[in-house]
Parts: structure tokens; sequence; C-alpha cells
């Protein structure tokens, strides 16, 4: 401890041991997947259970066998829930500050209920929604898919946005608001980089949202489009009997991008919050 | 701060299009096509009145349903919130590595329920799995797998989706926890609170709008609860871990039933919309 003023007390102890087994907890299941992915599995008809251990990429090669499209799959993932997270963010970004600064009582009435918009089952929409997108030609495509995400996760975000618009400090906003800024240089010149850490946290969020959605595209594409998710169910549902290996493979290269993505920015996505308010190291927080 | 009409435009205008007509329109589309036999390979739609809803109600499988949500919600969602809480608590007080500690915390939910459900198959399995794999450690005939299993079907569900959770609600609860000042927790030790009437008096009150927020999308998360069991489970043994989601999923693409995929996911659409109401009021009034 740098301070020194700090003793360590049995209640340390005991929240170092919670948090270990909390750690072994969530680690474990992933480390025995990707194991399996390169050929380390174990054999528990043995006692005691003795390792197969055979490091292979073989398992990796395997996916692309069973599922030839694999890799363009995992390509169209990766551009719908970008394109689908930044145009959610960007829209809901708008609108929660026109929300966080029009001052009347209405955003403090209607965010509680976006969030209840947010928890609306897809299953709810998602059969009409396919109808509508089939009329305007936007069935199968990757337009119609990416705003279908967009519009799903969009409400979280406005959410987001909105409580910490609502604590953010408005001094440096209102003196370019009397020099006569409009408000589309307000957001660029003075709002946009105060908020870069929430809005690239927010980003993260909503792209591990639509990268894990299945029900909009299993609905909404099929043919010409097809996610990963919805890969990944066909190969999980029709073939039960699949090779765990080669199952723990497809699992662990869906995982990757998240992975790379996360570790990179882990920083912004410490500061992502659902509540307005102080934040350790947040020095503008008015707290309003 | 005063907006102009077309500044008002630039801002909700986008969000305004793209949940109108990517979410909104369907929803209320969807709402009355319960009342009618409206699907795709349907050439006259008729009116139905509440005879979807009827044939629903009386399924035996979706009162199953029902009962099998009730008790996941009853037993997942506290848990989640509780081992959420333990965890952000613990992680609450700087110390070396918590930053890694807090991105441990989002690795189970960047794994897509579709994939957790497969994983934990896996896992769960008596030859290469973990479970197995420990039992075999000890000398110890190697059990069936818990989904499986009568009476620890649903169980395994509640565990597989509190283990994918629970971290992210420590996750999203951490900011709140931490932002409390130092002094409050001291001033509450000095008045000789124990640690339940710190948590009570301190913690609670503190995070309770977020705690609020994080209740209501755990809810109606749980209520759609479907791709996890489809891998998991699928459903069974029988209709032990059938849920109305997935019941509403197997009725619209398993047997092409649009009419009564659509009202039963509406159903759950109504559940969400009830759930909602209780949080608005709920946060709404600091009292209660």
């Amino acid at each position: 401890m740098s301070t020194g003023r700090e003793v360590r007390r049995p209640r340390d102890a005991a929240r170092s041991i919670f948090l270990a087994v909390a750690l072994l907890v969530v680690l474990v299941p992933l480390v025995w997947t990707a194991l399996a992915a390169s050929g380390i599995q174990p054999n528990n008809d043995t006692r005691p259970p003795s390792w197969s251990i055979s490091p292979t990429v073989d398992h990796l090669a395997e996916v692309s066998v069973v599922e030839p499209a694999f890799w363009q799959e995992l390509a169209t993932s990766v551009g719908v829930s970008a394109i689908a997270a930044v145009l959610a963010a960007a829209i809901s970004f708008l609108g929660a500050y026109g929300l966080a600064r029009s001052g009347g009582r209405a955003g403090r009435r209607l965010t509680p209920g976006l969030l209840v918009l947010a928890s609306l089952p897809v299953m709810a929409y998602v059969l009409p929604l396919s109808e509508v997108l089939r009329r305007i030609g936007l069935l199968d495509t990757l337009p119609g898919v990416t705003l279908a995400e967009a519009a799903a996760t969009a409400p979280l975000a406005v959410y987001v946005f909105y409580a910490h618009l609502l604590g953010a400090s408005r001094e440096t906003e209102e003196a370019a608001r009397l020099e006569g800024a409009g408000v589309s240089r307000l957001l660029r010149d003075v709002v946009l980089p105060a908020s870069t850490p929430i809005v690239a946290a927010t980003v993260i969020v909503l792209f591990v949202l639509d990268w894990n959605q299945l029900l909009i595209p299993l609905v909404v594409t099929g043919i010409q489009v097809r996610t990963l998710p919805v890969v990944l169910t066909d190969f999980f549902t029709l073939e039960r009997e699949l090779d765990w290996p080669t199952a723990a493979a497809a699992l662990t290269i869906s995982l990757v991008p998240l992975l790379v993505l996360v570790g990179l920015f882990h920083r912004f996505l410490e500061r992502f919050s659902l509540s307005a308010g102080r934040h350790p190291g947040e020095s503008d927080a008015s707290g309003g | 701060m005063k907006l102009t009409k077309s500044e008002r435009a630039l801002l909700y205008g986008p969000l305004a299009i793209v949940l109108s007509f990517w979410l909104l329109i369907p929803a209320c589309l969807g709402l009355i096509s319960t009342l009618t036999n409206f699907a795709p390979v349907e050439s006259s739609v008729m009116w139905v009145g509440l005879h979807n809803f009827q044939a629903i109600l009386s399924d035996r499988t979706f009162a199953a349903a029902v009962r099998n949500i009730a008790v996941f919600i009853l037993a997942a969602v506290p848990l989640e919130l509780v081992i959420g809480f333990c965890l952000a608590s613990a992680l609450r007080r700087p110390f070396r590595g918590r930053t890694v500690g807090r991105v441990v915390l989002l690795l189970p939910w960047l794994v897509s329920p579709v994939a957790s459900g497969v994983m934990w198959h896996f896992l769960f399995g008596s030859e290469r799995g973990f479970v197995g794999f420990v039992f075999a450690s000890f000398g110890l005939a190697t059990p069936p797998s818990p989904p499986s299993q009568h009476g620890l079907a649903l169980l395994a569900v509640v565990f597989v989706e509190t283990w994918r959770v629970a971290p992210l609600v420590g996750f999203l609860l951490l900011p709140g926890l931490a932002g409390i000042p130092r002094e409050r927790w001291e001033n509450a030790t000095i008045d000789g609170l124990s640690r339940l009437g710190r948590i009570r008096h301190v913690a609670l009150p503190a995070v309770r709008p977020l705690l609020l927020a994080v209740t209501m999308l755990l809810v109606g998360g749980a209520l759609s609860t479907f791709d996890s069991v489809l891998t998991l489970t699928g459903g069974g043994p029988g209709t032990e871990t059938v849920t109305p989601a997935l019941y509403s999923y197997g009725k619209a693409f398993t047997f092409s039933d649009w009419p009564i995929g659509a009202a039963s996911g509406w159903l759950i659409g109504g559940a969400v919309l009830l759930a909602g109401l209780a949080y608005l009021r709920l946060s709404r009034d600091p009292e209660l």
C-alpha cells in the first residue's frame, strides 16, 4: 500500500478470497473452451482423469469446412455490428442532447420509459418488421438488418447519454451559445470532445449487443446476409452431434473480436455508467 | 436553453425516423396483427378477435412456459443482483489490479447466449466437461448432465444465465458504489452501524436509481430469455425449461404459425410493459 494508512484487516482477506473465487468461476469455463478448441481435453473415464494434449489448429480449420462461408459471415458481423453501433450512438447522442438541454420535464419523464422500450422483447415486433422490410425491399439486405439493430439498441444509448449530459458541466456550452454558436457547432466543438469517453464506451457496449443479437438477423436476413449468431445457432442446433472441439473453436473465434475490442478500449469502458453523477476522476461532474 | 425549430429537427429527427420505422411502427403493427390471422403466406387477412390469445392461454405448453419463466425470474434476478452487488462492493475501493478486475467482469457477458448455452452443454457433460472432470478427480462416477435431468434442468438454466449476467451487474453497479463519498462510509462507521447497516443506510440509498434501472433491464432480459435455453436444453426435458419466448420462437419458425408466434411475443411484451410500469412508478417516487 502506497499510503500506508490502510492496514490489512480480516475483511480484506475475505474480499481477496471472494474475488479470487469469482475470477475462477468467470475464467474456468472460458479457458476450458479455448483449450478444447486448441486440442487440449481431459478424459474423464480414467481415474484420476487424464489429459490428452495434442495442440493443433485443425479444429479452427474445421470450422470453415463445416461452414464454408464462416469467414465471410464473420466479416459481415463485424461490419453490421460496427455500423449499427456507431449509427445508434450518433442518433442517440443528438436526441439525448436535445432532451437534456431543452430544460423541460419531458426528458426526465421520458428517459425511464426508454429503459422499458430497451427491454421490449424483439419477438413482439420482429415478425411485422420483416414484413415492413420486405415491402420496402430491404429484407435480407445489409441496410435493413443494420438499421433494425441500431433501432433496437438506440433507447439504451439515449438513456446513457441523457444521464451523462445532465451531469456534465454546461458553462463552456452556455458561453459558446451566448457568442451565437448553433447547436451543430456546439456539439462539434464543445459537447462531443468533452463526452468522448462515454461515447466510445457506449459504442463498444452497443457493438457487443449487436454482435450477439440473434433474433433480428434470424428473421430479417437469411440467404444474402448471414451474421455469426445465426450461423452458430444453425451449427449448434441442427448438428447436435457436432464435435465439441469444432464447436469450441467456432465459439472461441466468435469471441476474439470482442476480446480485442474490450482489451484495447478498457480505459473507456471504465467510464460506462447508466447513472448520472460523480465518478471518480471525472472533474467536471456537477451531480445535478 | 432555447432550441430553434431546425435545431430540434436536427437533434430529434434521425432518432425519430429510425425508431419509428424499425421499432415503433412494427411493434404497433405486431400488436394489431395479434388480433388477425396475418401471416406472409396468408392471402386474405381476417379479423379473428382474441382467438390467438385464447389458443395460447389454453395451450399447456405455454402454461408450463409461464411457470418456468416465473421460477426463473424469481431465482435468477435476485441472485444476479446480490452477486453483482457483492462483486461491485469488493471492487469499490482502489487496489492493484482493480482495472483488470472490472474488465474481467465483462467477459461472460461477451459470450452470446447461444454460445453460452452450447459451452455449458459441453462443460456439464460427463466425458470431456468440467463437471465430469471434477467428479472424476475425486474418484467418483461422473453424473449425467444436469440440463438433461428432471428437476435440475431449470436450475441449470438459472445457473448458466447467472454466470453470464451477474458479473455484468457488478460492472454496472461499480461506478455507483465507487462514487459514494468516503466520508459517508466513515460517518456511518462512527455512528456504530454494522456492515449490513452501512449497506442499507449508505450504499442502497445512493445507488437506488441505478439499482432500479439494472433490475428493469434484468427483468426485461429474463422475460425474453430464449437463445441460451435453445442451445442448452432445447426446452426439455419435456417442457421443463420451455420459456414463453422459446414457445413463441418455436411457433413462429418451427411450426410457421405466425399469428400464434406474434401473439405470444406480445404477451411477453405485455409482461415487460407491466414490469416497466412498476419501474416507472418506483423511479418517480423516491420514498417507495
